[in-house]
């Protein structure tokens, strides 16, 4: 059984709209595949599906494909998901 | 009664006959300027060298000429860098007038749209005079007050695939201030196919993003974000806002990117991108990826060797302010006009605003009941039962077994379809008619009431 740690979830721009929130902390594995932590994340919020393919997913810091790279994590490492973001246009509804 | 409604078509006319009024001086104005414009030469040639600095430039530029890494070098240099602005908005203004005070030698300033009055919180080379004006006129104005040396050359007009490889080949850098998906495509496409170095930056609510593309070998916009996102997910609503000084803070580290770039410092983002959070107070650094090598544009084997149509590439407009959806039937809507018979007869009803409490907080129909649009979303209980209880109050002053009509209205039309379909989806209304209003409220201001908010 790998060990835990707590990271923590950064959401940017249209990310953070679909969450709700603007970060969180979560429990996972030390030693995880970058598609894997994806979709525990996105198991949490299923909304991320819609930007799963037109986000850049850094962790910690550094942008990582999603795909087979296994990660070794560290508790406080932070995790960002970050939509590309031209603004919306300003009016809108 | 009829006195009362006289003079509010009286007053709704009159607001109208204003509001005509306000737009052909606004469009006078801006065709005077534009028929100034059209009088200046367009400069197609490149900036010749420039062997040493005047004795006013010294002194103008003279805080930046002391400092070693810049020095005079670097300042000749400014001096006959030329920028291309594709956007000037709220990342395009103080980008501009920090390049401009710096002493770039030419500004070339992309733009279709004029300054609106909503504008001039965030876009600060436009005041309240030019409302009305393209804004590339309203901003070159600006810029040759400031520094008359730099030459400002306004392009009143979209940049698209038939010209952008001309106008971006022409300048040595690019600042995309941009504020839609497809413009963000071509302008790194056009970047790539001509070898410029791109800084891009956005803004939007309290974030911003910085970074530069196609520079030293490093990625471009497409290495990192290969695949535009679903039409249906930038199709916003109620969720456009920004403060000023987000994009101003945006806009200035998008132009040191661009001095660095032009005195021949290299920029500090090239494979990495700033992200702001205004409201936390941090500034984070995130390494990208490196160059794909099987890019669509910039890879190995590139695919994109000309500029393509952005729009369908994208599925979304490069001009629209809101792209309008059709979500729904026209039977399944209602247009102002009739929204406003409806009422006036007193026919029972109930009117169900779904915009964001912050937007309701700036105006409202006083009779609407409102219920956000997430919470519909989320069946949130506790408007359900406000719903129920509305629909149980009107329904009092209907005859037995004829349904009580619900329309939705929200700010332009595109969210109170959204709200219909999930009322439709709702069984246990089903003896209901769910209706929306056509262009929202600020259609309710520009047809019905002229004194109702506009934002």
């Amino acid at each position: 059984m790998v060990p835990q740690c707590q990271v923590e979830v950064l959401y940017f721009a249209k990310s953070a709209k679909i969450t709700g929130i603007r970060s969180e902390t979560i429990s996972v594995p030390q030693e995880i595949k970058a598609l894997q932590l994806w979709n525990e994340i996105e198991t949490q919020h299923s909304g991320l599906t819609d930007v799963r393919n037109q986000v850049i997913f850094a962790v910690p810091q550094e942008y990582v494909k999603l795909g087979d790279q296994l990660l070794l994590l560290q508790s406080g490492d932070e995790i960002a998901i970050i939509p590309p973001t031209p603004p919306p246009p300003v009016s809108g509804g | 009664m009829a006195a009362t409604e006289e003079v509010l078509t009286l007053q709704a006319e009159v607001a109208q006959r204003e509001e005509e009024l306000s737009s052909l001086k606004r469009r006078l104005a801006a065709a005077l300027l534009a028929e100034q414009e059209s009088e200046r030469l367009v400069p197609v040639s490149p900036l010749p060298p420039k062997a040493a600095l005047s004795r006013d430039e010294i002194l103008r530029y003279s805080r930046q000429l002391v400092l070693p890494e810049l020095g005079v070098q670097g300042q000749l240099r400014l001096a006959t860098a030329s920028v291309l602005v594709v956007g000037c908005g709220g990342l395009g203004c103080p980008l501009a007038q920090y390049l401009a005070a710096a002493g770039v030698g030419r500004l070339g300033l992309v733009d279709y749209d004029v300054v609106e009055v909503s504008n001039l919180a965030r876009q600060v080379l436009h005041g309240e005079a030019l409302a009305g004006q393209a804004k590339v006129f309203s901003a070159a104005a600006t810029l040759r007050r400031l520094n008359s040396a730099v030459e400002c050359v306004p392009y009143a007009q979209a940049l698209t695939p038939p010209t952008a490889l001309d106008l971006v080949g022409r300048y040595d850098v690019v600042a995309d201030c941009s504020d839609n998906v497809p413009t963000r495509y071509l302008v790194n496409d056009a970047c790539v196919l001509t070898g410029r170095p791109l800084v891009s930056a956005s803004a939007l609510r309290f974030e911003g993003q910085l970074t530069v593309y196609h520079y030293g070998g490093g990625p471009c916009y497409r290495c990192v974000f290969p695949q535009p996102p679903p039409a249906e997910t930038v199709t916003s609503c109620a969720d456009g806002g920004v403060l000023g000084v987000v994009t101003g803070v945006l806009g200035c580290l998008q132009a040191l990117e661009v001095l660095k770039i032009a005195a021949g410092l290299g920029p500090s983002y090239s494979g990495s991108l700033l992200l702001f959070d205004a409201l936390g107070g941090h500034f984070r650094c995130i390494r990208l990826r490196r160059r794909r090598p099987d890019c669509a544009a910039c890879g190995e084997r590139p695919t994109v060797t000309d500029l393509q149509d952005y729009e369908s590439f994208c599925g979304s407009s490069a001009t629209d302010k809101c792209r309008s959806l059709q979500l729904l039937k026209p039977e399944e809507r209602i247009s102002v006009v009739d929204y406003k018979r409806l009422l006036d007869s007193g026919s029972p009803h109930v009117l169900l605003d779904v915009r964001p409490p912050v937007e309701v907080d700036l105006c409202r129909l006083p009779h609407s009941l409102h219920i956000p649009l997430k919470h519909l979303e989320r069946r949130n209980a506790e408007s359900l039962k406000l719903l129920g209880e509305a629909i149980r109050e009107g329904k009092q002053g209907t005859q037995e077994g004829v349904s009580l009509p619900i329309y939705v209205i929200c700010k332009l039309g595109n969210d109170s379809q959204k709200a219909v379909k999930i009322l439709q989806s709702w069984t246990d209304l089903d003896s209901l008619t769910v209706r929306d209003v056509v262009g929202g409220l600020m259609a309710w201001a520009a047809k019905i009431d002229g004194t109702f908010p506009r934002y």
